[in-house]
């Protein structure tokens, strides 16, 4: 392999000091998580709950309480990381922070039936009840019980209905409209953690914690993902200006407004769209970015699946649209490499298409693999064939079916002709490959790269519904 | 990178957990229960009226109960303040204070067993009885 030449090395080892930089910033948001479950639990231990224990029954209790703090903690965690913050999604991305937000699903629904259960029966000790019995008189005698029982069954369906082998099942608004009840959970949740638990005592360190902490989880919500896109969304006066049909089942839908330059957007990027339309104006859509907005114009390219999305083709131009965004590290922004190759398949090539629109490449910088799986799915291919030709750069394309072995994210032709990922980008080692297309897909790749011995943090995705 | 995450996330919360631990053991290490000066002076050996108990302070709030005396005996224990640390607390005294009283009433002292599970009340109230009992000279 001939070395890189000067100008690209120099740019790339700037990238990989930008990665290093980036990579140490979600380590500190990762150990302030830590910290935050920590804190919980310490400004509670600071109330001297250990020092004044006088019966198993006391240890039960707080163990209870330690349980609920715990995972009253994560659960705002959890809001904080699903509320799309700008800071969050540049430093890790959108796709990363929802794959922490679910990781801790589980593990804080545990923490809340141990903080039931533990509570229940650390006062049922106390009181010489069995377990059963002091529930009852709980709900019962105790006021702020009966909405903490109702949280606790909220939070139940949410994360059940979240799991992987339910959700699969669940209409996506079905999915959507449970998973919104989780804001009412943690509301009827809180009465009994003022009354019961004292946690928000008057003058306490733990009152200024948690009024913190749920002014910031509900704060992050109500501003970033309903006061800026409105705010965005008026001030540019964002509407639709025309649906152009650009393949089976494919549109684009060009916008108009004011200013949309401001908006900076990078090349790759998604917005979440809402458009005000009857039948659709409940749903949002992540949609990408086809080319990079101008000040008056925006294009979006989508392919229509489930309901809602089949209403793009029929949206009459003027219609306001709500923009939250943009979002997304399919930029050039968080490239660490000095060459980039590129993978799209299918409608997966709307990002790759703003990508280069926006990006400066040096000759041979660039390597694009566009796949299809039929002739009629070669979506914006004349664009992207001109951007990367502008650009220096050399595009490959691959139409046909998968092939059922061998390489199998590329059609059974080029696997007969012996293509592989390092024929296709002869600079793989020193690249960074972006994929983006179908989820299964998207997989196939990805893992041949991890076997070429492409560092994990060189590879950037985007995976599309399928 | 996950690693450094990782312990580094271990170690602060380690940090953060042994000092709250601390405080807490600081902030117990004072004795808490101190008992106020009678409000009333004792007028007379046994004889009947109402008499105030001491309020005491526990951990969880003060307590303080009001004795009645006639023919010489305890007749009446009446609570002016119980421990107040949230619904619990009602919960506790609720259960706990009718018994202790049930108790005092029948034993004609405060020499009696602390209701289980309400430690904190009833040291308050047991105190504050004594301190009634002491005041009427019984």
């Amino acid at each position: 392999m001939p070395p890189v030449p000067a100008a690209l090395a120099t740019r790339g080892a700037a990238r990989d000091d930008a990665r290093r930089r980036r990579e140490l910033a979600v380590d500190v948001l990762v150990t302030l998580i830590w910290a935050s479950a920590a804190v919980a639990v310490a400004l509670y231990l600071a109330t001297g709950v250990v020092a004044r224990m006088s019966s198993a029954a006391d240890a039960v209790t707080a163990l209870g309480a330690i349980a609920g703090l715990v995972a009253t903690d994560l659960v705002l965690v959890m809001l904080i990381l699903a509320a799309r913050v700008p800071l969050v999604d540049r430093l890790v991305g959108h796709d990363r922070a929802l794959a922490v937000h679910r990781s801790l699903g589980k593990p804080a629904l545990y923490l809340l039936l141990a903080h039931g259960a533990l509570v229940i029966v650390g006062y049922a000790l106390a009181d010489g009840l069995d377990p059963v019995t002091e529930a009852v008189t709980l709900l019962t005698t105790v006021p702020d019980i009966p909405t903490a029982f109702l949280a606790m069954a909220l939070f139940v369906v949410i994360v059940v209905s979240s799991l992987v082998a339910v959700r699969g099942r669940l209409r996506y608004e079905v999915w959507h409209g449970i998973h919104l009840l989780t804001y009412a959970a943690v509301l009827v949740a809180l009465p009994h953690q003022l009354s019961v638990g004292s946690v928000f005592a008057e003058g306490s360190a733990q009152r200024a914690y948690w009024i913190g902490l749920y002014v910031l989880a509900l704060g992050c919500l109500l501003v970033f993902r309903i006061g800026r896109p409105l705010v965005a969304s008026l001030r540019h006066d964002l509407r639709v200006r025309s649906v152009e049909v650009v393949g089976d089942g494919v549109v684009s839908v060009h916008l108009a407004g004011r200013g949309l330059d401001r908006l900076r957007v990078q090349g790759g990027q998604f917005g979440i769209w809402r458009f005000w339309a009857p039948g659709t104006w409940w749903r949002a859509h992540p949609i990408s970015f086809s080319s990079v907005p101008t000040s008056t114009d925006a294009r979006i390219t989508v392919r229509a699946l489930g309901r809602g999305t089949s209403r793009f083709a029929a949206l009459a131009p003027g219609t306001r649209v709500l923009l939250e965004g943009p979002y997304g590290l399919f930029t050039e922004r968080a490239r660490t490499a000095p060459y980039l190759a590129v993978a799209a398949a299918g409608i997966g090539v709307t990002p790759v298409r703003s990508l280069l629109e926006h990006a400066q490449f040096a000759p041979g910088e660039l390597t694009v693999l566009l796949r299809a799986s039929r002739p009629d799915e070669r979506y914006l291919w004349d664009e992207v064939r001109q951007l990367t030709d502008a650009a220096g750069g050399t595009v490959l394309t691959d139409v046909g079916p998968r092939a059922a072995s061998g390489a199998s994210w590329l059609s059974a032709d080029a696997v007969v002709r012996g293509l592989d990922l390092e024929t296709v980008f002869p600079n793989l080692a020193d690249s960074d490959l972006y994929i983006c297309g179908p989820a299964g897909w998207v997989s196939a790749v990805e893992a041949a790269a991890l076997s070429a011995g492409v560092a994990g943090h060189r590879i950037r995705v985007e995976r599309f519904e399928s | 990178m996950r690693r450094r995450a990782a312990i580094a996330g271990a170690v602060t919360s380690a940090g953060v957990l042994a000092v709250g631990w601390v405080a807490g053991q600081a902030a117990v290490a004072e004795p808490v229960a101190v008992a106020e000066p009678a409000d009333d002076a004792p007028d007379a050996g046994g004889a009947d009226g109402v008499y105030t108990g001491d309020a005491v302070d526990t951990l969880y709030g003060t307590v303080q109960v009001e004795i009645t005396v006639a023919g010489g005996e305890l007749t009446d224990v009446e609570v002016l303040q119980q421990t107040n640390s949230g619904s619990r607390s009602d919960q506790i005294n609720g259960r706990a204070l009718p018994q202790l009283t049930e108790e005092a009433l029948a034993a004609q002292s405060a020499d009696i067993d602390a209701a289980s599970g309400a430690t904190y009340s009833s040291q308050g109230y047991l105190t504050s009885l004594q301190s009634a009992i002491d005041a009427a000279g019984l």
